[in-house]
């Protein structure tokens, strides 16, 4: 952030930096004071001396704040590295004086906005008007700092402790947030909830702590996601044994699991698949039709795993189906194509319905009351206490779910770094040079199709058994474009990024209920929006950043600098 | 034998629809390679476009014959092709032009991202104007005095007046879109444009506004053809864009995608199949087929039944 | 010197003295509509041969090219690699063992170089999806073997330092030759280049020339077409030149340098455009 320019900031970088601590102070303060005369709306900020759940969020930030202003009068220097890790980065402060106060603005909007009641701003107590002065004060103070160069923490090196602890550390923030988060209940504090959770994400990158965090990443994959399932595990202990917050998180799994099946189609191979959600409507449906529903039309009683395999199979095998035409058919036609089946299935499922056509999904009506499953007499339809922790029907589908996801991210990583996956970008990159080197187009392609489908119908059998029922309209095309929009806005190609995506386009609605009719409009504007400004998503595969901005030289050279800085990070002495 | 010509008006009726919706995709398509996929939804704004104007008109009930189609029958068309016309130009500005340059995926995905806006804008926002119907159902189209459920007896067929019109409205337009594209500047440039961009924008031609042009062009015959549906079916909605869009695309890709005589032909052919399938056959598979025939075309024959120019599509 | 066993071997062959026929087109005729491009030509290639292919603009070079790589399925004629009928699809072709590189380069460009030449060893790999997901020990050996190959190749052609480069940001000598090392990354026998030297500095032009020497001695046939004619002479064994479709001369370079209807061919009649890829 340059706002003020750099004559300035030499002549008024010191007492500014005074003001900017100031500042901070005063932020580290607010939060001690009542906030709201009220305990109706934003948690309650009502009492001195005991911040609510989002007052010790606020006061988080304006403490590290503090902290690294303070520290920036003496400059910490990190070994040999101290030109790299100049903590007056103002980049840094200036960014986190701009999230205080941009959240402070969204909370006092919140605060009269919802205020009809209790007369609009009089509601605010003082503490809301001093954090909001103090987060002025400090961001006033901090674009006056002057910004190092290379203020990136990205290449310091670091062992490998630091890094493992910092990536336990950083997963357990994230569980405590996305708990936190989910169990707001009011709008409004959902709503400053993601300002800040967006604000610290951008903070972290300005500061080149997410380019850390991604080497640390690289280097310790296992860990991050042991780490991650570990925390993904023991998010039902958080919820207190209430099913409503569970419903909505393995909802969001489900999704998330179709869409990351639909990013090995779209993102890998580069094939745009517009009638996905019928992979999810075939796995659902055989499991469905097999299971031990009084409307089950094949009911046969086979273990689960089988069930999912069964379903699984089916879902590719209608894959190659679909994926059949590429031989001769390729780009939007292909979209067209993939659209058309998935509106033939949809159609046919309501028409199997015993008058147009045989009986096997009960048309319209689809397949109700399909029984829990029951795992070695554990019955997934009953709350379970493990550990003094209730687990509730909806959290033993969700732990169900988590293993799927795991094995889906699995499959989609595995596949993505071996020589399928170099084909598959080959074959994005330059379709005609890659079978002139041998690649063999065309088996890529239908692989590609056939194993997002087994993924997607993995996940529609246990969809079946969670929501007890299966009817065609699950499947609707509007669906498919939902779970492309999670691919094309979470990041094409990549994993963290779907799961973004998903969470957005599934928490939201749900956490927003008011914004639950204008969801439609906004995800069209949205994808108008990415396609102009970030065609590669929120988490971007930098190939496919590139292929997105193909004439940015720019760009290309600043990824090919990671790419090789990343090298001989990795291999400190192998890769000269 | 009275069945047959019943039929087969009703398949040229629905044809005529596909045909001059699928004109837009095939324009488009020729110049710039895009599947315009909210073209539906400009076939759909035309049609609340013309009820609009209708509505403001005060919504008049019992026209004469002669208001009916003398002034309110062509306000309501030219209302309806400013709408839809302007909505397009808008949509390129916005979504597409932006976009040329950018892989094919991008312009691709936004325009479904319009094709869902639209929808919505209209679904959520329609019904809060003052005075105007709920859009969240569907809305019941005006009656025209002289169209809407009238009809001539001709040698014991019985000749529906929107099928009249709908015939009438698919020779007007092809005969002005022939006059525009072999008689006009902008025309010839459209079809400069169509063959080689790059030559043409050298050759001194704004390809934008060509561009804009084309849009604007299948836009203003979808909006006829959404006036024509709202007269011949009843009624209107906000999700009456996707299957007709479907349709026209595939009556689009029938007749060789780019071809602009094609997608008349493809129109007409799709519609007297669609009519005599449901003659013979039950009318819960029949979307089916049109899927299936889209589908065949694609993969065997994707240069259309006309064979005009094969499209490489690699 | 690369000393992969596909490397060894090539090199064994070569040391025996094998010069049998690997490559021979004969009568080959291709015909667009009514437009006769390649018109009735007979070529052989031996091993370790380097043979020249030359022509003025449109004589039907790069059309000849792509019937021998599968690309364009000759209308008229047949190729044999090895005794075999060429299979249709390029990459059968290429799996055959007839690699090649493009007169535009095409790589991939948002690929690091040492991605680029992996791509080249899909079809001498196995891994399928199972070994991939499960990463069971054949997926990693193979992968191991893999980088190791390409960057072996990498330095063959002289990139050592150019694996982590994306292909798009290397200067255009250095694309050139690592499409070369990508073609040789197929394990070939024949090698096509087109127009290797297109726009290349004299300087550039003579590492090309000791590239291929290079890769000649490796045990390889090389089929190149170029219109610098110096480098064309110094470099081949043998040229053959294409005009208006057919074989107008071919023979030993001083043979074909003599020949006045080449002379002829190039300075006389000006031609049409190249047909292009």
């Amino acid at each position: 952030m340059t706002i003020v320019s750099p004559e300035l900031q030499s002549r008024y970088g010191k007492p500014a930096r005074i003001v900017a601590i100031v500042g901070a102070a005063i932020m580290v303060f607010a939060p001690m004071v009542p906030w709201v005369y009220t305990g109706k709306i934003l948690d309650d900020m009502r009492r001195a001396f005991d911040p609510s759940g989002l007052q010790i969020l606020f006061e988080l930030v304006a403490l590290v704040l503090l902290g690294v202003l303070v520290t920036s009068m003496f400059g910490v220097k990190l070994g040999k590295y101290k030109n790299v890790v100049a903590w007056n980065s103002t980049a840094l402060a200036a960014s986190l004086g701009g999230l205080g106060y941009i959240a402070a603005i969204v909370l006092a909007v919140a605060v009269v906005g919802s205020q009809k009641g209790l007369g609009g701003l009089a509601a605010a107590e003082p503490g809301l008007w001093i954090a909001l002065a103090g987060s002025v004060i400090a961001s006033a103070g901090s674009v006056f700092l002057r910004k190092s160069p290379r203020a990136t923490l990205a290449k310091v090196p670091s062992p490998a402790w630091v890094q493992i602890l910092a990536l336990v550390a950083v997963v357990a923030m994230v569980l405590f947030m996305a708990a936190f988060a989910v169990n707001l209940t009011e709008v409004e504090s959902f709503l400053v909830c993601c300002v800040f959770i967006v604000a610290a994400v951008f903070v972290f990158r300005a500061t080149g702590v997410m380019g850390w965090l991604s080497i640390a990443t690289a280097n310790n994959r296992k860990v991050l996601m042991l780490a991650a399932f570990a925390a993904a595990f023991i998010f039902p202990a958080t919820q207190d044994g209430s099913d409503a917050n569970m419903t909505v998180v393995a909802q969001v799994l489900i999704f998330a699991g179709t869409a990351l099946g639909l990013n090995i189609v779209v993102g890998l191979a580069g094939l745009l698949d517009m009638g996905y959600i019928a992979f999810l409507g075939a796995g659902a449906f055989t499991a469905a039709v097999l299971s031990r529903s009084a409307y089950a039309t094949f009911s046969i009683d086979l273990p689960f795993p089988v069930v999912v395999l069964i379903s699984g199979t089916v879902a590719a095998l209608f894959g190659l189906l679909i994926g059949s035409p590429t031989l001769r058919v390729s780009g939007d036609y292909l979209a067209i194509v993939t659209l058309a089946f998935g509106e033939i299935f949809r159609i046919t499922m309501v028409n199997l319905d015993g008058t147009d056509g045989p009986n096997i999904t009960h048309g319209s009506n689809g397949i109700p009351a399909i029984p829990n499953l029951d795992f070695f007499g554990f019955d997934f339809g009953k709350s379970h206490e493990i550990f003094g922790i209730t687990i509730t029907r909806q959290a033993n589908y969700y732990l169900l779910l988590l293993v799927v996801i795991a094995i889906v991210i699995a499959v989609f990583a595995n596949l993505n770094h071996s020589r399928i996956g170099r084909g598959w970008v080959a074959i994005r990159e330059d379709e005609m040079a890659a079978e002139a080197m041998g690649v063999n187009t065309f088996t890529l392609k239908l692989l590609a199709f056939a194993g997002g489908a087994f993924l997607a119908g993995m996940v529609g059998a246990v969809k079946a058994y969670k929501d007890t029922s299966v009817t065609p309209d699950q499947f609707v095309f509007l669906e498919s474009c939902f779970l492309l929009s999670a691919v094309v806005l979470g990041g094409m190609g990549t994993v963290m990024g779907v799961l973004i995506g998903a969470t957005i386009l599934k928490l939201l609605p749900e956490k927003l209920r008011f914004f639950d009719d204008y969801r439609m409009l906004i995800f069209g504007a949205l994808l108008v929006v990415m396609m102009r400004f970030r065609p590669e998503g929120i988490v971007a595969d930098e190939r496919r950043q590139m292929e997105f901005h193909d004439e940015d030289e720019e760009l290309a050279d600043e990824v090919e600098e990671e790419l090789v800085t990343h090298h001989d990070l990795l291999n400190p002495e192998g890769g000269k | 034998m009275d069945v047959i010509i019943e039929q087969c008006l009703n398949g040229l009726s629905l044809g005529s629809l596909y045909a001059l919706i699928a004109v837009g995709y095939t324009v488009v398509y020729g110049i710039v390679q895009l599947i315009n996929f909210a073209h539906g939804e400009i076939f759909m704004v035309g049609a609340f476009g013309s009820l609009t104007i209708w509505l403001l008109a005060g919504s008049p009930t019992d026209m004469s014959i002669g208001f009916a189609l003398g002034v309110m029958l062509p306000l309501m068309v030219i209302g309806g092709i400013i709408f839809s016309v302007l909505t397009a130009m808008l949509t390129e500005k916005i979504a597409y032009k932006p976009l040329r340059s950018a892989p094919r995926l991008a312009p691709f995905i936004s325009a479904i991202g319009i094709s869902v806006f639209l929808q919505e804008l209209v679904r959520l926002f329609y019904g809060q104007i003052p005075g105007f119907p709920d859009a969240r159902n569907k809305i019941k189209y005006p009656t025209i005095t002289g169209i809407s459920g009238a009809s001539v007896d001709i040698g014991g067929v019985q000749l529906k007046m929107t099928t009249v019109f709908i015939l009438c409205a698919l020779a007007i337009c092809t005969l002005f879109l022939w006059f525009y594209i072999n008689r006009t500047k902008v025309g010839r440039a459209m079809v400069a444009t169509s063959q080689d961009q790059m030559t043409a924008r050298l050759m001194g031609i704004d390809v934008d506004h060509v561009i804009l042009s084309a849009f604007a062009v299948g836009a203003g015959l979808a909006a006829v053809a959404g006036i024509a549906q709202g007269l011949y079916i009843g009624d209107i909605g906000y999700k009456m864009g996707f299957m007709a869009g479907m349709k026209a695309f595939t009556a689009a890709v029938l007749g060789g995608i780019g071809n602009i005589n094609g997608a008349v032909v493809g129109g007409l052919v799709l519609g007297v199949v669609e009519a005599f399938a449901s003659q013979l056959g039950d009318t819960a598979w029949k979307d089916v087929w049109a899927f299936v025939i889209l589908i065949l075309v694609l993969v065997f024959r994707p240069q259309g039944i006309m064979g005009a120019k094969v499209v490489d599509r690699a | 010197m690369v000393k992969t066993e596909y490397a060894k071997a090539v090199i064994a062959a070569t040391h025996t003295e094998d010069r049998s026929v690997l490559l021979e087109a004969s009568n080959v005729t291709m015909q667009f509509g009514g437009l006769t491009a390649v018109d009735d030509v007979s070529l052989s290639i031996r091993n370790g041969e380097i043979v020249g292919l030359i022509g003025p603009n449109g004589a039907g070079k790069t059309t000849f090219f792509n019937c021998l790589t599968g690309l364009y399925k000759p209308t008229a004629g047949q190729v044999r690699f090895r005794g075999e009928l060429l299979p249709p699809q390029p990459r059968n072709v290429v799996k055959a063992g007839i690699a090649r590189t493009f007169q535009n380069i095409r790589l991939f460009h948002n690929m690091t170089a040492l991605e680029n030449v992996m791509v080249g060893m899909y079809c001498r790999t196995k891994t399928n999806a199972i070994d991939a997901i499960f990463r069971l020990p054949r997926h990693r050996r193979e992968e191991r073997e893999c980088t190791e190959k390409a960057r072996r190749w990498l330095s063959f052609v002289g990139l050592e330092g150019a694996e982590n480069h994306l292909s798009r940001n290397l200067p255009y000598g250095d694309q050139r030759r690592l499409e070369i090392a990508r073609a040789l990354a197929t394990e070939p026998g024949l090698l096509l280049l087109d127009e290797p030297t297109a726009g290349m500095n004299p300087n550039e032009t003579r590492e090309a020339e000791d590239l291929i020497f290079k890769i000649r001695d490796l045990g390889l046939a090389v089929l190149v077409i170029e219109h610098d004619m110096r480098f064309i002479f110094s470099l081949c064994d043998r040229v053959a030149c294409l005009v208006r479709g057919a074989v107008l001369v071919e023979g030993p370079p001083s043979h074909v340098q003599a020949d006045e209807r080449v002379i002829e061919a190039y300075i006389g009649a000006p031609q049409d455009d190249e047909d292009g890829e």
